[in-house]
């Protein structure tokens, strides 16, 4: 073998595998390989997973959209948000006023999508939910709907039940379904009472 | 006879220089079993490695005033004890002081059998045999220790050691040849100086191979929980390919700067590789690793035999040699690992949020999610400052039978959130040891220009 051969071939043998082995980490996304970076809150996300129906349903897309929102507002990530309010021990007054104001915002971007579903198609789960008549409750249920939704739009509930909501209350009860129902229930109740009252205020 | 007594000197080199890095793989259960804190248990490797990077020359000066064989005998009697006292080592402090008295029995034998080996099979063979029994040491230690962990426990790895090194006492006190002399240098005044450049650029690599021979078994263990045996298993690609390492400069004839230099350059490739790893899977680091252990089969020998060479005396500058290497993976340690420690702190947030972010878009039951939620904070918060086992959060989560394949799916993707934040905060570390492998090279080739200079004949210049 040759001096110059001697000199380079064992460098070019080295240097084609340092690239080659780099090169195929690289392009089978060896740079990429990092956690799920968080979407920015301010971005509009596409439309939630959510497996339940319902009331259920509803407001869980309702919860993540508002939080979307509250965390644009406040200026982190959705899961930055989430990670604070489940870590500290009582949710600051600007994370209580963002969130209260980002549901309101889903409850609004949901009605312009058109996915707000009519309250006629709520009522049965909320009569069976309720401490109700049967009478009463019977009588509603044979409403029509249109008359139902004329009288209960979702989108004005909605807006007037998160104006009742104790925010802080129902952040510490998060994790207790039976406190939930207590601290949510109220204020859907009051919400629809107003709400047919103002109905029937401008009737009259 | 005469066989069994060299190769009872080699493989006693090959343990004494194992043991810098063969508990690596069994320091989580180290950990465990001896209750103690991460920074302990980073001592089991530190001190022996700076015990016998510190002792090594004064061993080799000790060697000037006393018998080779009687030195290498109490070396290795020492070792072997030792060893057996770390088997029995009650606390993390215990073992850290019987890992101190190891190093120390060590270094004396690494001294007192080169010598022997010089004496049995003469210079040149006699020094290759104790080089090479110290790279192949080197790199197959964490392979042996892993698998002696997984097989038994890690007290295996020590135990293990003592039949073979009580067997090479009787077998450094049958040495009869006399050891050839050093010639005048023999007289500490009068010998020669250590080559410096040689054991700088040991010393750095050694520096840089701590990163592939300590934190990828890190990695692979505590990262991306495997077990020892199976990161075992996945790190014996390094000793073999310093294996073919031999062939292939022996069929390439580069000279020996050359080779030097392409051994850093391929450590520094191999170190670069694992930081750009596509995925956990372990396939990923068998290449980066072949030129990590190519690398290593081209210099650390190479490197050895050249800071010897011609010098006199022998052992003080075998010494010099050991003295590098243990020194530099010292030096290694302490560059590395507050840079991966820190990367591990500061991988928890995103790690937390990528987790957050999978849990509340799962497609589940919204109580299924609150109720995994909390169970996954709990199961965060409780193994802070290591990496998570997330399952013990799946165990406890009881969802409908048509929702167990989401949850599945879920916790698959959890723990690829966490393999991806683990390989990541190891990557700086890796790409640190890919720097020490670059400066490494670097002196290389400033030895090189050095060696030019030097050794250009003086002309007068003629008006």
């Amino acid at each position: 073998m040759n001096a110059a051969l001697r000199l380079t071939a064992l460098p070019a043998v080295a240097f084609a595998l340092v690239v080659g082995v780099a090169g195929v980490q690289v392009a089978a996304g060896g740079g990429d390989f990092r956690p799920l970076q968080p979407a920015d809150a301010c971005d509009e996300r596409p439309g939630t997973t959510s497996q339940a129906e319902g009331i259920e349903g509803l407001t869980e897309q309702l919860v993540l959209r508002g939080v979307d929102a509250a965390a644009c507002t406040l200026g982190v990530s959705r899961e930055a948000l989430t990670l604070e309010l489940a870590q500290q021990d009582e949710p600051t007054d600007a994370q209580v006023d963002a969130l209260r104001d980002g549901l309101r915002t889903a409850v609004g971007e949901m009605a312009d999508d058109g996915v707000l579903p009519p309250s006629s198609s709520l009522v049965d789960e909320v009569l069976d939910g309720a401490a109700i008549n049967r009478f009463l409750a019977a009588g509603i249920r044979a409403l029509p709907d249109s008359v139902v939704d004329d009288a209960l739009p979702t989108e004005d509930v909605l807006l007037r039940a998160i104006d009742e909501l104790d925010v802080r209350a129902v952040l510490s009860d998060l994790d207790d379904a039976d406190a939930l129902r207590e601290e949510v229930e109220p204020a859907v109740k009051q919400a629809v009472r107003d709400e047919l009252l103002d109905r029937l205020r401008n009737l009259v | 006879m005469h066989r069994l007594v060299g190769l009872l000197l080699t493989v006693t080199v090959g343990l004494v220089l194992a043991d810098s890095a063969i508990v690596t793989l069994a320091l989580p259960e180290m950990l465990q079993e001896l209750d103690a804190s991460v920074a302990q248990v980073a001592w089991v490797l530190i001190s022996y490695n700076l015990v016998l990077g510190a002792l090594a020359v004064p061993a080799a000066l000790r060697r000037v005033r006393a018998h080779p064989r009687a030195l290498a005998a109490v070396g290795i009697a020492v070792f072997a004890g030792a060893s057996a006292w770390c088997a029995a080592a009650p606390t993390i402090e215990v073992l850290i002081a019987a890992r101190c008295v190891q190093a120390l029995g060590g270094a004396f034998a690494l001294v007192g059998a080169l010598e022997l080996l010089v004496a049995r099979m003469g210079e040149q063979r006699g020094v290759a045999a104790w080089v090479t029994a110290g790279v192949v040491g080197t790199a197959a230690g964490p392979v042996a220790g892993g698998l002696l962990t997984e097989a038994i426990s890690w007290q295996a790895i020590f135990i293990a050691q003592v039949p073979f090194a009580a067997l090479a006492v009787p077998a450094a006190l049958a040495v009869r040849e006399p050891v050839p002399a050093d010639g005048p240098a023999e007289d500490p005044d009068t010998a020669h100086r250590p080559v410096v450049g040689h054991n700088v650029t040991l010393g750095l690599l050694s520096a840089a191979l701590t990163a592939a021979l300590f934190l990828l078994v890190l990695l692979l263990v505590e990262g991306w929980r495997h077990s020892p045996a199976m990161a075992a298993l996945t790190v014996s690609v390094i000793p073999v390919a310093a294996l073919v390492a031999q062939p292939l400069a022996r069929w390439l004839q580069p000279p020996p700067d050359v080779e030097v230099a392409v051994g850093c350059l391929l450590v520094a490739g191999g170190l670069v590789g694992l930081a750009l790893p596509p995925s956990a899977d372990l396939i990923w680091t068998v290449a980066p690793q072949a030129l990590v252990g190519l690398g290593l089969g081209l210099s650390v020998d190479q490197l050895t035999y050249r800071a010897m060479e011609g010098r006199r005396p022998r052992a003080r500058h075998a010494a010099w040699t050991i003295s590098s290497r243990h020194l530099g993976v010292v030096v290694g340690l302490a560059i590395l690992t507050p840079v991966f420690t820190a990367d591990l702190l500061d991988a928890e947030e995103p790690a937390t949020e990528a987790i957050a972010s999978l849990v509340l878009d799962a497609p589940l039951q919204p109580q299924d999610k609150i109720e995994l939620a909390q169970a996954l904070g709990a199961e965060l918060t409780g193994q802070r400052g290591q990496v998570p086992e997330l399952s013990g959060a799946f165990a406890s989560l009881e969802v409908a039978p048509e929702d167990r394949a989401a949850v599945d799916d879920l916790e698959r993707d959890l723990d690829d959130q966490l393999d991806r934040a683990v390989s990541l905060a190891f990557r700086d570390s890796y790409l640190v040891g890919a720097g020490l492998a670059l400066a490494a090279m670097l002196t290389v080739g400033a030895g090189a220009v050095v060696r030019t200079v030097r050794d250009r004949p003086r002309t007068g210049v003629a008006r």
